[in-house]
């Protein structure tokens, strides 16, 4: 059985989870490898939740929000931000390759930038391998 | 040797639960007791002797697993290590409540994964002398993780490591860091998680053995415990020593072989219980003081000290930051100018108190220190 990436995408409510609608409608193609979660603000992803999901059997998180300016909540965004570049740290303790996390921004209107954003994510966890095993960690 | 479940019976007998008299001093120096009414030691002791079971008790989630009222009992219940044992099948019907969201538990056990190469060294300066080949080897513990998640309390947890290094090349010694440090498993031992213990445990042990160091020298009073006590239970003899850094700097610096300036202030010092109840150092931390201007005790030190109220994040709330106040208010009347420890938990959990919980409440506010840092800034030069 070959192996195939399982990545979680945190997909904020009003922002990339429309995005992520759009693309479907629009039927854009985009690799069925991501589970997408909904949450209603980038900012609410708690740098324990992106870790637990490495704990897990994640091999890549996601988290998509609204672009600067635009969040829902003012700036929620800002607080993702915060809170990935913590979670980048922690993850350089734990010896584990910081690519794996992709922070990135796909507005309402965005179909085609969701599909390409995680088709670029998914091709790239794909080079870098299985987190249980793949040599690039280290 | 390996996880091996003791029965309900066997753990009260191992750690004496039937000898209890029923005097309750275990719950009169309980700190959990005292700041949430509905734990006591002494009535789960007695629900034990009585009905033969402990019915779930979620009350043994809130113990901090001191050791205090092992301390203070007369008839040598060891209570602390009996609830130690009976939370592995606790685990199944109720788990702990974590604390922030969990990350510190997620961290261990990713860090315990064979697959996971962590790489906690990133603190390291120029300035520190580090021999890869030295026979001493630093173990650094969780500090760097908890420099990243607590960087908004205090921004100097880093300084701890770095610190510890300077007094040790003071007296001489160059230490090597491991490449690939775990996790030591003290709190996932102590939460009843055998396995990821085990685990742990292992790696590091393993880790250890493949650099062919003598000693292994630790300043988190956990790893310590872990280190010292914990893994020979598991492993049997390690095959190398296990020591403290704050126990070896209150050395060197009484036998003068770390001269230290005088500061010219007076501070009050809170024992770490892994420190002093579990591992008995108690006088060293003091020399340091006493070697760098006053040391003035509170009225709750040494063996019988104050817990600093979280253990293992997990149950913090309202009452455990009551109690983290006490202490500090504590420290402010003995008119010390700053209160110090030596455990980097136990000065989070201050620096928490003080910064978030306080208010407008002034006669808290007294500055918290780490031991190793403050001796390693008033090194006196040549």
């Amino acid at each position: 059985m070959s192996w195939k990436p399982k990545i979680v995408a945190f997909c904020c409510n009003w922002c990339a989870y429309a995005g992520a609608d759009l693309a479907g409608i629009s039927r854009r193609q985009y690799s069925p490898n991501i589970r997408i979660l909904r949450v209603m603000c980038s900012g609410r992803v708690d740098p324990a939740l992106i870790l637990k999901c490495y704990e897990q059997g994640a091999d890549g998180v996601m988290v998509l929000g609204c672009h600067p300016g635009d969040c829902h909540y003012l700036a929620g965004n800002e607080e993702a931000q915060k809170r990935v570049e913590s979670v980048r740290e922690l993850l350089g303790l734990l010896g584990i390759d910081d690519r794996r996390l992709l922070l990135e921004w796909v507005s309402a209107s965005e179909g085609d930038r969701f599909a390409r954003v995680t088709n670029d994510f998914v091709a790239r966890i794909g080079e870098l391998g299985p987190l249980g095993g793949g040599a690039s960690d280290s | 040797m390996g996880v091996v479940q003791a029965t309900l019976e066997e753990s009260a007998a191992k750690y004496k639960v039937s000898n209890c008299i029923d005097c309750g001093k275990c719950t009169w120096g309980c700190p959990v007791s005292r700041r949430a009414g509905d734990f006591s030691p002494r009535r789960v002791v007695e629900d034990y002797v009585g009905a033969g079971n402990l019915a779930g008790d979620r009350g043994l989630w809130e113990c901090m697993t001191c050791g205090m009222c092992t301390q203070l009992c007369t008839s040598g219940v060891e209570f602390h290590e009996f609830v130690r044992e009976v939370r592995p099948s606790l685990r199944r019907l109720i788990s702990p409540e974590t604390t922030h969201s969990d990350v510190f538990q997620i961290i261990q056990n990713v860090s315990s994964f064979s697959h996971v190469k962590p790489r906690t060294n990133n603190w390291v300066t120029v300035d520190l002398e580090i021999d890869p080949n030295s026979s001493t080897l630093l173990f650094v513990g969780c500090t760097p993780y908890f420099d990243v998640v607590f960087r908004h309390l205090r921004n100097d947890l880093l300084e701890i490591p770095r610190a510890t290094v300077r007094l040790l090349n003071q007296m001489g010694i160059r230490p090597r860091l491991l490449e690939h440090e775990r996790c030591c498993g003290h709190d996932a031992y102590w939460l009843g998680d055998v396995d990821t213990f085990d685990r742990l445990a292992k790696a590091n042990i393993e880790a250890i053995r493949a650099t062919g160091v003598d000693e292994v020298v630790t300043f988190c009073p956990e790893c310590y415990a872990a280190l010292k006590d914990l893994y020979p239970r598991f492993v049997g003899d390690l095959g190398f020593r296990v020591r403290s850094a704050t126990a070896m700097i209150g050395e060197a610096v009484k036998s003068r072989r770390i001269m230290l300036r005088d500061s010219g202030k007076t501070m009050t010092y809170h024992d770490p219980c892994r420190l002093s109840r579990h591992s008995n150092i108690i006088q060293e931390p003091r020399e340091i003081l006493k070697g760098m201007g006053g040391l003035v005790e509170m009225p709750r030190s040494g063996s019988i000290s104050a817990c600093c109220g979280v253990s293992c994040w997990v149950n913090c709330g309202a009452s455990a930051k009551e109690w983290q106040l006490d202490r500090l208010r504590e420290a402010r009347a003995t008119g010390a100018q700053g209160l110090v420890t030596a455990c980097p938990k136990c000065l989070v959990h201050f620096s928490c108190a003080m910064h978030e919980h306080s208010g407008q409440n002034q006669g808290e506010v007294v500055p918290v220190s780490d031991i190793h840092v403050l001796a390693s800034g008033s090194i006196r030069g040549e």
